[in-house]
């Protein structure tokens, strides 16, 4: 499943949050969204997930525009983790996953065992069995987090699109989220703020000011002229003698 | 010249027999007691501003219209006969006036017929206030010997209503205004017509008949405003030997038609007025109710068409109360034939 | 307390059968409630009675019965008590919309200036006397509530309400808004025009009152219930989908501004139907979604219906309390339910922690 925004711009009054983006993510990869606060991240993820109409540009789906889809035709083909994304009602880990089988479901076409079968298998592929029955509430921010992000694999996705999904958790959690996605195979884009981590995707992008001011492997983006011009930081790359990964280290601001 | 000084004295006389006894003036300054509160007047009032279409007229009857301000608070046209005095006096407002446009007159007198006018939680103001710039203010007797003003939507009466509360408003505001010849004779007239319309109901001799009066409801099909054990209406009734089915000591209590049906009273009483501000005010209209309702229609008043039309301002109290009364007693006998 | 194993698919007939039996159990209660409506009045009328009067309207069964009798229970307390389950159910199934697509646990049916303007609509009639006693105060109350809720969605609007958490926050606002609004202008009428009189009759119809509930009453108050309940009843997996917010929603595949739009406009309609019948009855909105939370879960397709059929029975109960607790007078339906109602949301709240 091909996912690509061509020309795509959002404008909120007379600012322009997002302009002229064009990006096609290869399928299968894992494509990562880098840039400072306010260079437009979240605002592009939502275009291509279709949650925001473009001002301008379109985003397409497998060459179809996603306007023309149907927010049910897309959401069968692509799923969206917001950032943090909480609720006060008394739902269970189940439940929640189980919201996930929405856009499969009609009146027409009631629950079923298929769909038991595609709930528990998002919940073993999040390894989140033994909290199936665990009240919501009771979970921490990684545990819910692996529940949205199971939630999404109900769906059935070939398109996965994660907001920031690591920002409020701890190391571990981050890492094993990052794992997590990264071993699913699916079309992935995740927008990160921690750069190191950035490192881990096939193929990054990175926003400035709501422009896409580069886009190729972590280890030609991130570069140190890179980091100073569109991060504002000093930095130098520095290779694990163990097994040659890159790792960046980051000068203090001046 | 004949005899002119027999001429003189006959015609002297005649003088002394014509003219009547002297006439009884008040003294002032005027203290009396208004349902417990002491007023005062230091001298014979002017600049009178009225509070309630009751109160007026019965100035208008004392023939005080000289010596009034203005009126307020009025339910419906003034009586024909007092039309030409009205027309001097300013009315200030037709519903509740403002505490400052009844003191900007700066009356020596406000009397009022409601206590919730002019009372504890008074919608114009309170005693205090009044007094606080040295204006009496007083309470028509009806409206506070034997009543409680502050329960039930009207008030509810701890007493029955007695009619000789009505003759004492009259008689002080006749001392008040230094007309007591005039509120006298009032007085006796209306004594007069109601002693005959009670000897008139008293002969009917009805058998052990039944009434509800009905005033107006806030909506066609809502719960009736009715009389009360103890007002006016069913001082009427009593005096008519009629029973009300309606138990509540409250002033006008609303019941459901439900508990009226199931009562079912022999005669049903409705109110005719100008006023619009309900449908139901319409007499009309409150007929075409009970005989249209599935319930009301089948109530043995109705079906038999035992259904008296009285003005509601009779069932104020007001000079047209003994009007009310005889009405009600024609329409009796009118019934019983 | 969840109900994972009641979501799990109940296969083939033995679905529609569990389903027949409680649409049965329901039906069974419903009925219970309306003829227990039917047989407490402010009058006694003896059961047998009551029944004789159902079988001849329903059966031609041909007893002899007093016609007041018949009047009252066919055209006084039967359209009562249909009046009373439509309007709970409809007002509850109002609650349970709102607080999910507004994601607030206080939302109630009144949040967008409904009542508010029901109430001044019905005081314009009753206490300025506009219309000139020929429109009626439910006419003026429709009309005020659909002016009401005009006004708010337009501020709504105007204020970028819409969907997302932000969206529903601006609603409420506007909402609150509307309502302060319209009550100031409903105390301000009665402050300046109404005696005594005027303003009993407006105090009970601004807390609720069934007496005056005809035939024509039932034929509003029923089809715009029924309504409400089946558009509810239709997006209950919409509903669901609203559980992690209206972006949540919008990436589950429901179309959430038309979803948004729709729901809202005919709750509101319902809403403003119902309330210029029996005026307002409070709390039925705000509470009974929570007692149906509590007891079935928070899965709409178990709670909504169960929340319409709670609701409906409350209001049937209230009205009857509402005739019998003080003898010889009515109190006003809102009373009862804010006296009820209000220690039954302190209990839900407290049951509702311990058991989590």
């Amino acid at each position: 499943m091909r996912l690509c925004g061509e020309g795509l711009g959002w404008r909120s009054g007379s600012h322009w949050i997002v302009q002229d983006v064009t990006l096609e993510i290869a399928p299968g990869e894992v494509f990562g969204l880098i840039g400072p606060n306010g260079s437009g991240k979240s605002t592009l993820l939502r275009l291509l997930a279709g949650l925001s109409r473009p001002t301008r540009g379109e985003a397409l789906l497998d060459g179809t525009p996603l306007g023309r889809l149907g927010a049910r035709e897309v959401a069968r083909r692509l799923a969206f983790v917001q950032q943090q994304a909480e609720t006060a009602d008394r739902i269970t880990v189940r439940d929640a996953v189980e919201l996930g089988r929405t856009p499969w479901l009609s009146a027409l076409q009631p629950w079923s065992a298929e769909d038991d079968r595609h709930v528990a298998r998002a919940i073993a592929a999040t390894d989140m069995q033994r909290f199936e029955a665990r009240d919501w509430a009771t979970l921490s921010g990684g545990e819910r987090q692996r529940v949205h992000i199971a939630r999404a694999l109900a769906q059935q996705p070939r398109v996965l699109l994660l907001d920031e999904p690591t920002n409020h958790l701890d190391i571990r959690h981050q890492l094993s989220i990052l794992q997590l996605v990264a071993g699913l195979g699916l079309t992935t884009v995740i927008a990160l703020h921690d750069l190191n981590q950035a490192m881990g995707c096939d193929r990054l992008g990175v926003m400035q000011g709501g422009r896409l001011v580069a886009v190729g492997a972590p280890a030609e983006i991130l570069t140190p002229p890179l980091l100073e011009r569109v991060f504002g930081v000093r930095a130098r790359a520095l290779v694990d003698p163990d097994d040659g990964t890159r790792h960046l280290r980051f000068d203090p601001i001046a | 010249m004949q005899f002119p000084s027999l001429r003189a004295g006959l015609a002297g006389l005649a003088l002394l027999a014509a003219t009547p006894a002297p006439a009884q003036q008040t003294v002032y300054p005027l203290t009396l007691d208004n349902c417990g509160h002491k007023i005062t007047f230091p001298a014979r009032p002017d600049n009178v501003v009225t509070v309630g279409q009751a109160a007026t007229e019965v100035l208008y009857a004392l023939g005080v219209e000289d010596r009034m301000a203005g009126t307020s608070l009025w339910f419906n046209s003034v009586m024909p006969a007092f039309a030409e005095a009205d027309a001097k006096v300013e009315r200030i407002a037709d519903n509740t006036p403002s505490f400052e446009s009844v003191v900007g007159k700066r009356p020596g007198f406000v009397p009022t017929m409601y206590e919730w006018m002019i009372g504890p939680q008074g919608a114009v103001g309170t005693r205090e206030q009044f007094a606080d710039l040295g204006i009496p203010a007083y309470v028509m007797p009806p409206d506070c010997i034997g009543k409680d003003n502050l329960s039930g939507g009207d008030g509810t009466r701890t007493a029955d209503f007695d009619i000789a509360t009505l003759y004492q408003s009259i008689a002080e505001m006749a001392a008040i205004m230094d007309r007591q010849d005039q509120g006298a004779e009032v007085i006796a007239a209306l004594k007069a017509r109601e002693a005959k319309a009670v000897e008139t109901a008293k002969a009917l001799s009805l058998p052990d008949a039944s009434a509800v009066v009905w005033f107006s409801s806030a909506d066609m099909d809502l719960d009736p405003y009715v009389a009360g054990q103890r007002g006016i209406p069913a001082w009427m009734m009593r005096q008519l030997g009629l029973r009300n089915v309606v138990q509540s000591d409250e002033e006008w209590p609303t019941v459901g038609w439900e508990a009226i049906a199931k009562a079912d009273p022999s005669v049903v009483v409705i109110a005719k007025m100008d006023r619009r501000r309900f449908p139901a005010d319409d007499y009309e209209k409150k007929l075409a109710f009970l005989k249209s309702d599935p319930v009301t229609s089948q109530m043995t008043a109705v079906r038999n068409g035992r259904i008296l039309i009285i003005d509601a301002e009779a069932m104020h109290p007001a000079l047209q109360i003994v009007d009310g009364l005889e009405a009600l007693t024609d329409g009796m006998k009118a019934l019983s034939q | 307390m969840s109900l994972a194993a009641d979501t799990s698919p109940m296969r083939g007939l033995g679905r529609i059968g569990c389903l027949g039996w409680r649409l049965a159990g329901a039906a069974l209660i419903l009925g219970a409630a309306v003829l227990g409506g039917i047989c407490i009045g402010e009058t006694r009328i003896p059961p047998g009675t009551v029944l004789a009067v159902l079988a001849n309207r329903l059966f031609d069964a041909g007893f002899p019965v007093a016609p007041i009798d018949d009047g009252i229970v066919w055209a006084y307390r039967l359209t009562r008590a249909l009046v009373a389950a439509g309007c709970g159910a409809g007002l509850a199934v109002c609650g349970v919309i709102l607080q999910a697509l507004l994601r607030n646990p206080l939302a109630d049916p009144y949040l967008l200036g409904i009542s508010a303007g029901a109430s001044t609509g019905a005081v314009l009639v009753a206490v300025a006397g506009i219309g000139a006693g020929a429109v009626s105060m439910s006419l003026g109350a429709f009309a005020g509530a659909v002016a009401a809720f005009a006004i708010v969605a337009a501020l709504a609007r105007a204020a970028g309400g819409g969907v997302g958490t932000r969206g529903a926050g601006l609603i409420i606002l506007s909402g609150i808004a509307g309502s302060q609004l319209f009550n100031a202008l409903t105390s301000f009428l009665i402050a300046r025009s109404a005696n005594a009189e005027q303003a009993r009759g407006i105090l009970f119809w601004l807390m609720g009152n069934l007496s005056g509930v005809r035939w024509p009453d039932v034929a509003l108050a029923l089809p715009a219930a029924v309504l409400i309940v089946v558009v509810a009843l239709w997006h209950t997996r919409a509903l669901d989908a609203f559980t992690f917010g209206a972006d949540s929603a919008a990436a589950l595949g429901v179309p959430v501004r038309r979803v948004q739009a729709l729901l809202i406009l005919a709750t509101a309609l319902a809403t403003a139907a119902l309330v210029s019948i029996t005026g307002s009855i409070g709390f039925v909105g705000l509470v009974v979604p929570h007692a149906a939370r509590l007891l079935a879960g928070p899965r709409h397709g178990t709670m909504m219906p169960l929340a319409a059929l709670i609701g409906a029975v409350f209001l049937i109960a209230a009205d009857v309390l509402s005739r019998i607790v003080v003898p010889g007078q009515v109190l006003p339906i809102g009373v009862v339910t804010a006296l009820v109602g209000a220690p039954a949301f302190a209990l839900i709240l407290v049951r509702g922690r311990a058991a989590g």
